[in-house]
């Protein structure tokens, strides 16, 4: 865990996929692996090795937490970091997803402007 | 890894032409919702019907404020919900009258969307944290009881409001989808027939929830739960009928002044230069104005020149430390109510507990965050601007007291001798009030008072200064205002205020006023004391010459008396 390089950004919403990957790439400098579906990202993610995992809560048929839950049961993935990303953020909200075992609650709409920052400050608690 | 740093204007050109794409799609997004919304009011929603509009309210509730159209994000995630509500419910299939209003609601969306898309764009250019205001002075007044609603309507002009009255939440709600907006919502809490209790049923109003100004309700009956309801929908206030209207008035004037209030002052008392800065520029950003002390032996000169609402304060200054200073401010009366704040590298509980104990409020510990920071000044700057008021103001008006006009007006004296730009000063008096209290009543009177208060904040800039200084009687400071300007805005308030139309039991009448102003201009000498005196003959001088006109010192001849 020597530094914050690779993210794998799971969200099924075409344009917000795209506003993060400019966000995350082009302001963050990270390398980013987008993928649609809690599915893609249970068969692709141990290749891709990210630090660190951001995932949409509110999915089609495999939710955010159902993904999470997926993703902890692979080796390779089960201690990488993760946090939420989610319109409602009350803070009963976010103790219920940190329970879950992720990091912190990103809010949506995110500003892409500052969103690496916030991802890098999540990845060092 | 990646190529060459890229700037910020590359950046945003780039999200620019995502958010162009996103417009482009998004007429045809909003058609297919419609479609899918009249199939289930067709088909009286099945659940598969259902589970794919709530798909698509979502994401259209996540991409619309991706893009900044923040309206549609609300409205659309309010539709969102209520679908949610039905499905969790397991209701199906949902009443075709409910359904009805939702395809009712989509199609608004739409128009809102086609409506915003100008929005949305000019939104690009300020950023997502900045929301379209409504309009000034524009109040939405929901009430079922149009006997009620109007009487209130019309006592809310008379303090200079425009009011458009609505009978139900729904057509408030057809005008909020439609694209209007208020300044500030108010709304009954009892609705006949049915009993529809606002506080409850209000969220289930896409476009009254989109709506980002601040909400009161009125209502005949005190009850705790319609209270917490309200609470929790972030209403800031609750008023019980029969209403005392200056009162209500008071908060709104309130409510829309601490949107437009002025930016926290704060000064920045730290050795490290480069912190400093950071703290700085991270305080600016925020929108306040930020100072950094470069010298601790003039910090006096600089609290009196920057007139601080907070000193954020490093610990450890090897010169002279925190506490020694702190002590220092606090050796001027005028300052021992100003709040400071240490910022330090001190872990230790015990050194935090005895620094506190010398002059300061809080103690904030090093690294802090941006966000901590911006947070923990502007809610203590906010603590204090809120006892400051409740202190120095007049509780009727919300004006300042005599006192702190008078305590003001010194201080913009000595600050146009300084800069060299002139000051006026000027005291207004209503024409014949103890008749009006005589002949109308005292609660009647008040009405008076506050709406001569209204007109004066509405017609003034920003940075002036505005007191009741008398039962009847203001004195304002207009700083970098040449006398014959002060002279005209007086005469502009004058004949606004004998058009206003007052009423009590049925029968209406009119007020006027007189006034007489001075400027620091015309002594180069006369200090606060001075300017009210030269202001005050000029008032006797317009009342002398028979009322209902506005005089300046140092000139005998008064405005043409408009007689009516």
């Amino acid at each position: 865990m020597s530094s914050l390089q690779r993210i794998l950004y799971v969200e099924d919403e075409p344009d917000i996929q795209a506003v993060a990957k400019l966000a995350l790439e082009m302001v963050g400098g990270f390398q980013v692996k987008i993928c649609s579906s809690g599915a893609e990202a249970v068969r692709d993610a141990a290749q891709f090795a990210p630090d660190m995992i951001l995932l949409d809560v509110m999915m089609p048929e495999m939710d955010g937490p159902a993904t999470l839950k997926a993703l902890r049961q692979q080796p390779q993935l089960a201690e990488v970091p993760v946090a939420f990303m989610t319109a409602k953020v009350q803070a009963s909200e976010v103790a219920h997803y940190k329970s879950l075992g992720a990091r912190d609650v990103i809010a949506k709409p995110f500003d892409p402007m500052t969103l690496a920052d916030r991802v890098r400050s999540i990845w060092e608690q | 890894m990646h190529e060459e740093p890229l700037t910020p204007d590359h950046v945003l050109a780039q999200l620019e032409q995502l958010r162009k794409d996103y417009f482009d799609r998004l007429p045809r997004e909003l058609e297919t919702l419609g479609a899918l919304a009249r199939q289930l009011a067709d088909e009286r929603g099945t659940g598969e019907g259902l589970a794919s509009l709530h798909q698509r309210l979502h994401k259209l509730a996540g991409s619309g404020g991706t893009f900044g159209l923040s309206g549609l994000s609300a409205a659309a995630r309010a539709l969102e919900q209520r679908v949610a509500g039905w499905i969790e419910a397991e209701g199906l299939p949902v009443d075709t009258p409910l359904l009805t209003r939702l395809l009712a609601d989509i199609e608004a969306l739409a128009e809102m969307a086609v409506a915003g898309e100008v929005d949305g764009m000019r939104l690009l250019a300020r950023g997502p944290a900045e929301a379209t205001r409504g309009e000034e002075g524009r109040v939405w007044l929901v009430d079922d009881d149009l006997f009620q609603g109007q009487e209130l309507a019309r006592q809310l002009e008379s303090f200079g409001y425009e009011v458009d009255l609505f009978p139900s939440l729904e057509e408030a709600d057809g005008a909020a989808l439609g694209g209007e907006r208020p300044a500030i919502l108010i709304s009954d809490v009892y609705f006949e027939p049915g009993g529809e209790n606002a506080t409850v049923s209000i969220s289930g109003y896409a476009g009254l929830m989109a709506l980002e100004c601040p909400l009161l309700f009125v209502s005949s009956r005190d009850d705790f739960e319609s209270r917490v309801h309200a609470a929790r929908l972030g209403a800031q206030g609750y008023f019980l009928k029969p209403l005392d209207v200056p009162r209500l008035v008071n908060r709104m004037v309130q409510l829309v002044e601490q949107r437009n209030a002025a930016p926290e002052r704060i000064l920045i008392v730290d050795d490290d230069r480069e912190l400093a800065a950071h703290f700085r520029l991270v305080l600016q950003a925020a929108g306040m104005q930020a100072d950094v002390l470069d010298d601790p032996r003039s910090i006096m000169d600089r609290v009196a020149a920057i007139r601080p609402e907070l000193v954020l304060m490093d610990l450890h200054m090897p010169q002279y430390a925190g506490p020694d200073l702190a002590g220092l401010i606090r050796q001027y009366e005028s300052w021992d109510s100003l709040p400071i704040v240490y910022l330090s590298a001190e872990t230790d509980l015990g050194r935090q507990v005895a620094a506190m104990s010398r002059g300061a409020d809080d103690f904030l510990t090093k690294p802090v965050s941006d966000a901590q920071l911006v947070a923990a000044v502007r809610a203590r700057v906010a603590r204090s601007r809120q006892l400051e008021a409740q202190i120095a103001r007049d509780s009727l008006t919300g004006l300042l007291k005599h006192a702190a006009i008078k305590e003001a007006i010194e201080v913009e004296v000595s600050r146009a001798r300084r800069t060299g730009k002139p000051l006026a000063v000027a005291l207004l008096d209503i024409d014949h009030f103890k008749a009006v209290n005589d002949t109308y009543g005292h609660a009647t009177g008040d009405v008076v008072i506050s709406s001569v208060a209204m007109l004066l904040r509405q017609r003034m800039r920003n940075t002036d200064i505005i007191g009741r200084y008398g039962g009847e009687e203001f004195a304002i400071a207009l700083p970098d205002c040449p006398l014959e300007h002060a002279k005209a805005l007086l005469e502009d308030i004058r004949r606004r205020f004998q058009d206003v139309r007052f009423s009590h039991a049925g029968r209406t009448f009119s007020c006027s006023l007189s006034a007489g102003a001075a400027a620091s201009t015309q002594s180069a000498t006369g200090d606060g004391a001075w300017l009210l005196n030269a202001a005050d003959q000029a008032l006797y001088e317009a009342k002398r010459g028979g009322r209902n006109r506005v005089c300046v010192a140092g000139d005998a001849t008064s405005t043409q008396v408009t007689e009516s």
